[in-house]
């Protein structure tokens, strides 16, 4: 995860009421992070939840899109204050979002980052140490490690 | 009257106490068949009952007809839609399986037992047959779901196979007393004129049934009674015409239940409790003929050659039928691993005895102990051995309270009971689409029009008329929410997508490879072009990812899952019945890593002589 994400992409304690709400809190941040516009970030997540939600299952959601401008696919990681409804697969509310963000051209990049965090965010431990962390650093920790460890 | 009423007695107490123990089987998942076998033998001579019952003539009327009534009801219950999903793996197993297995059991019976080889393969023809009752009762009531290719084909192949058994068994018992000359053309000969004029008889009597039923005004109690003789009538007619009566009463079965009876609903429920009944009757009485004083002399012969029966004999003749057909190696194993013998195989064993041949009563040991190990080990692991192979489909949506009542005339639908269930959606505010037709709802007791109900609560009952095919789109309204556990995932992928995203989007938004002219297509038509009949676990291989049919609707996928990394899903590397295709890809790697290794010997050998 190293490489999607960075200490500042991470949210410890997003507030948002709905589905729609937590899309656009994220697309805030990730428009701050990737000095891009926070409008097109927002569509770009809602075409895609539009081809079918991104909830997948036990509280956690993947929205991802492809934008124009961008390095590389970059990752922001929220964890809601209060779970949200978010039409996953399982009518659970979910908590744990890992937003990604890919570049146009980014090919099999894209779905390589896609399937890490979505194998990532399915050992269930994780998340209950995801949910369980006190802090941005900690989740941050949380996040990298698994991936130091499986290089390893 | 003293005798009657006892014999009544006793048969009358012996099904009570099959029927009551399946209550307790059901808890331990024992086979069913097997507490009904081990009912007859207590029962009999030399258990505790000590009922003592040696009229094979009589069994074998029993078994006939209970065998019978078993067949019809396996016919009237498959669908068509079955049939255009398996039909030929399972009659190429059902005919060339037959033929495959009775020639390998032949072999190791004639070694194994020291027998001549016609009573050596006419104990392979006995025990060539998957049994009916057993297949069905075990994939269903194992309260596991297969895919339906897989399941149908069994069903389909266990339905259809008794009669080219029985055909083969008669043959070879009459080759053994010398009633048939051993021409191998006057053999061929009857054989299509055997099966030919059951299947065509079976036919005519499916439509007869049908007419009688459809068109003859009778008292609404008669209607179950007049399907009960017509069906034994098409029976008895084929047999006394020479064709065989239990292909003829399958295929009437088949044809009468794929279509819109009067009282549709009622003839299957007597239908289905006639099969339970012959089923019952058939393996009690069975197990009350068997003398397992007999069985030690030949004991260990017989399980040795069960073992090869399960091991050898089933796998090699379901390896050779699936070939051509596109069968995963899990799927393959499956289908060799559930080649159960049940009663028709011990039925069967009867028939030598009837035409008195001196290896009679052994092959009747032989078989009755090989059908017991085959029930035990196979019946007893149906539910692990498909999960450990990966072949159930994980049930996405929770429990469903429903009841149809098919309403009288011509119409198109039917009255549809649901009870309204905590946490399902219409509980939790989902309205209920226009078509469904709400009309009225049970609270508390009282009924309630729908329209002053407003929102339904749990614990209501809903009762709607609606067209019969859209029953699956109301139960997603109706199901209790269920957890998702970690199969769900591998079985139908990380993401979902609807049907109606067009390749195009899909391609272009992860990078998939694609052809320009497919670009405006629904990943829906995808499916269908592909699979034609598309069914719940199929897979299309798009690029590196899968793309998997989730949910289908009346032949259309209406929910499509996406697989990031597929090779996650082939957690088995235990390809026990792989393809040919297969088998030849891995024979050829061995190759090359046996000629690599050699070569890599001969590159150290002149190293180790400049040491």
């Amino acid at each position: 995860m190293i490489d999607l994400i960075t200490p500042h992409s991470i949210i410890p304690n997003l507030r948002a009421s709905s589905k729609k709400q937590a899309l656009q809190e994220l697309a805030r941040r990730a428009a701050e992070l990737l000095g891009q516009h926070e409008r097109a970030i927002f569509d770009v997540l809602l075409e895609r939840e539009r081809l079918g939600t991104t909830g997948v299952g036990h509280g956690i959601a993947i929205p991802h899109g492809k934008l124009p401008n961008l390095d590389r696919v970059h990752g922001v990681f929220a964890r809601l204050e209060r779970p949200v409804d978010f039409d996953a697969i399982d009518d659970q509310p979910v908590d744990l979002i890992f937003l990604l963000l890919a570049p146009e051209q980014a090919g099999a990049d894209h779905l390589k980052a896609l399937a890490r965090v979505s194998r990532l965010l399915r050992d269930a431990s994780m998340c209950e140490r995801l949910r369980g962390a006190d802090s941005a650093d900690a989740i941050y920790a949380l996040l990298t490690h698994q991936e130091t460890s499986n290089a390893a | 009257m003293e005798v009657t009423s006892s014999l009544i007695l006793i048969g009358a107490a012996l099904l009570l106490i099959s029927v009551f123990t399946s209550l307790v089987s059901l808890r331990f998942g024992t086979p069913l068949l097997l507490v009904f076998l081990a009912v007859g033998l207590l029962a009999g001579e030399d258990g505790p009952g000590g009922i003592v019952f040696n009229d094979a003539g009589a069994a074998f009327l029993i078994g006939n007809v209970a065998l019978a009534l078993i067949l019809f009801e396996s016919g009237f219950d498959t669908s068509f839609a079955s049939y255009r999903l398996a039909a030929a793996p399972a009659l190429t197993l059902a005919t060339l399986g037959v033929f495959v297995t009775t020639g390998l059991i032949g072999v190791a019976a004639v070694y194994l037992l020291g027998i001549g080889w016609i009573p050596a393969l006419l104990l392979g023809a006995v025990l060539s047959s998957t049994d009916a009752a057993a297949v069905f009762l075990l994939l269903r009531v194992g309260g596991i779901t297969i895919r339906d290719r897989v399941r149908s084909t069994l069903e389909i192949e266990s339905g259809s196979n008794d009669p080219m058994a029985i055909f083969m068994t008669i043959a070879l018992v009459e080759l053994a007393v010398g009633h048939l000359p051993g021409d191998a053309v006057g053999i061929g000969l009857r054989f299509v004129e055997h099966m030919g004029g059951g299947a065509a008889l079976g036919v005519v009597g499916g439509g007869l049934i049908i007419l009688v039923i459809n068109r003859v005004r009778l008292d609404p109690g008669l209607y179950p009674v007049v399907s009960l003789a017509l069906a034994l009538f098409v029976f008895a007619t084929t047999n006394v015409l020479g064709g065989s009566g239990f292909l003829a009463i399958y295929v009437a079965g088949l044809i009468a239940g794929n279509v819109r009876l009067r009282g549709g609903e009622v003839l299957r429920r007597f239908h289905s409790g006639l099969s339970w009944l012959g089923q019952i009757v058939m393996f009690v009485t069975m197990g009350l003929l068997a003398t397992p004083s007999g069985f030690p002399a030949v004991a260990w012969q017989a399980v040795l050659l069960a073992v090869l029966l399960i091991l050898v004999a089933r796998p090699v003749a379901v390896w050779l039928c699936l070939a051509p057909f596109r069968f995963s190696a899990p799927e393959a194993t499956f289908v060799a691993w559930v080649g159960l013998r049940g009663a028709v195989s011990i039925l069967l064993a009867l028939v030598p005895i009837l035409y008195g041949l001196p290896e009679g009563q052994m092959l009747f040991n032989v078989a009755f102990i090989t059908v017991l190990a085959s029930l035990l080990v196979q019946g007893w692991t149906i539910g692990p051995v498909a999960r450990w192979l990966g072949l159930v489909v994980p049930r996405r949506r929770g429990a469903v309270d429903r009841m149809q009542l098919e309403l009288p005339g011509e119409i198109e639908q039917e009255l549809v009971a649901y009870a309204v269930l905590d946490q399902s959606p219409v509980a939790r505010g989902q309205r209920l689409p226009r078509w469904a037709r709400p009309s009225l709802v049970i609270r508390d007791g009282q009924v309630v029009p729908f329209q002053r109900a407003r929102q339904l609560q749990a614990g209501d009952r809903v009762y709607l008329f609606t067209d019969p095919r859209t029953v699956p789109l109301l139960d997603r309204l109706f199901a209790e929410p269920r957890d998702l556990d970690e199969d769900d995932r591998d079985f139908y992928g990380d993401l979902v997508l609807r049907p109606e995203t067009t390749l195009g989007t899909l391609a272009e938004l992860y990078g998939l490879p694609l052809l320009l002219k497919q670009a405006d297509r629904h990943l829906a038509d995808l499916f269908r072009q592909e699979f034609r009949d598309p069914e719940i676990g199929d897979r299309l291989h798009l690029g590196q990812v899968d793309l998997i049919a989730r949910e289908v609707v009346n032949g259309a996928v209406t929910s499509i899952g996406l697989d990031l990394e597929p090779a996650r899903a082939n957690r088995h590397h235990v390809p026990l019945l792989p393809s040919p295709a297969e088998l030849l890809r891995s024979l050829a790697s061995l190759r090359s890593r046996i000629s690599f290794r050699l070569w890599e010997r001969r590159q150290r050998r002149p190293g180790a002589e400049r040491r």
